[in-house]
């Protein structure tokens, strides 16, 4: 038998608030009232507002069962690790501390329930069953927000900002990826020197045809010539561009 | 389907959703979760750690490893069947996540982890690559 303890329904955070909604604990009917799923943590209130609370860190599972075979109605199912027993979980997280003191095994938070598999099955059964599907989309949302703080498989230490992935790839971090021609020049690699030298042939050719057409680039302009970098590099072959009135 | 996607539309502020958005990315990439992310769509068995057993279509897996089925026949720890519409597991009771025999491994996780570069560069500011950045002279 549960024992509801006099608990005020959540003001702030409240997901999705259904009413109508009877709640079964273990195959325990304990009556109609109204469920509220909250960001900090789920309860169900009976008219007389008594009431359970459920942490979502203890919550292993939810679901909808619409298959009335298993159970004659169709209902959100809720399985919590641990048991409810004679006190409210919320009753119980605010115990812990003091577990040596009242505790008989079977109400301990946290791990050591894990060891014994002892599980808790509640039962939601809305008055109106299309609900169904936004209860448990508003469970799915209170659940990521709780991920578990004992994962000790990932490496849950990535607190920093955002990185350039291709900065970090190829270690130039601290250095500016362009350059202004005079300055670029000493900063190649043999690689980067034979690039550029090859880059600057082909743009030598292009520039020589753009040359006779009175210096003014036109629209055939490849892309890859727009950007600042390969302007200066242009300037090197053929200076007279500077000052030349460049109609677009 | 997007990481994007698997973050808690959280409506307690935009930082919030942006601080999970890349944490969870770095995390994703940076573990096998990426996989199972990949395996979106797909009929797969997932075992719990109190034994029980559900096979359901993949609706979503996240960073946490919490993974959303629809469709699922849930097998519990005692032996019984049950059809449930749709199924949330907490990360922290998965203890496997079967790998349909057609599913190709290595590409699965080229092909995420080239989503979440995909995401990120789109994300930078100015988008793009951030080596062409704007030259004042």
């Amino acid at each position: 038998m549960v024992l509801l303890k006099s608990l005020h329904p959540p003001t702030e955070g409240v997901r999705h608030e259904q009413a109508e909604t009877t709640a079964v604990i273990d195959g325990h009917r304990l009556g109609c009232g109204t469920l509220y799923v909250a960001e900090t943590r789920l309860s169900w209130f009976d008219g007389s507002g008594m009431g359970f609370s459920l942490e979502y860190p203890t919550i292993s599972l939810h679901a909808i069962s619409r298959d009335v075979s298993a159970y004659p109605q169709e209902h959100l199912y809720v399985m919590v690790n641990g048991k409810l027993s004679d006190e409210s979980e919320a009753e119980m997280a605010e115990k812990a501390a003091d577990d040596d003191d009242d505790n008989d095994g079977s109400s301990s938070s946290g791990g050591d329930d894990d060891d014994e598999g002892v599980i808790t099955e509640i039962r939601f059964v809305p008055g109106d069953k299309a609900s169904l599907e936004s209860m448990f989309s508003a469970m799915c949302e209170c659940q990521v927000l709780h991920p578990d703080p004992e994962d000790d498989d990932s490496d849950n230490d990535f607190e920093g900002e955002e990185y350039d992935v291709e900065e970090a790839e190829h270690g130039h971090g601290d250095i500016p990826t362009f350059y202004t021609c005079d300055e670029g020049l000493s900063a190649l690699t043999q690689e980067g020197q034979a690039t550029l030298e090859r880059l600057e042939g082909m743009l030598a050719e292009s520039v020589a045809q753009q040359y006779h057409m009175a210096g003014v680039r036109t629209e055939e302009t490849k892309p890859e010539f727009e950007d600042g970098m390969e302007v200066d590099a242009a300037a090197m072959e053929a200076g007279q561009f500077e000052d030349a009135d460049v109609e677009h | 389907m997007e990481p994007e996607a698997a973050q808690s539309p959280s409506s307690s502020g935009k930082p919030v959703e942006v601080f999970n958005s890349i944490r969870e990315r770095t995390i994703t990439e940076n573990s096998m979760v990426v996989l199972l992310q990949g395996l979106q769509g797909q009929v797969t068995t997932v075992d719990l750690r109190d034994e029980s057993t559900a096979r359901g279509r993949v609706v979503n897996v996240d960073a946490f490893m919490n993974v959303r089925l629809e469709d699922v026949l849930y097998r519990d720890r005692r032996g019984q069947l049950a059809h449930l519409q749709d199924l949330f597991i907490t990360g922290r009771n998965v203890r496997y996540v079967h790998i349909p025999d057609h599913v190709d491994i290595m590409k699965t996780i080229e092909s995420q982890l080239a989503k979440i570069h995909r995401v990120r560069n789109f994300a930078s500011e100015g988008g793009g690559r951030r080596e062409f950045a704007k030259k004042t002279k």
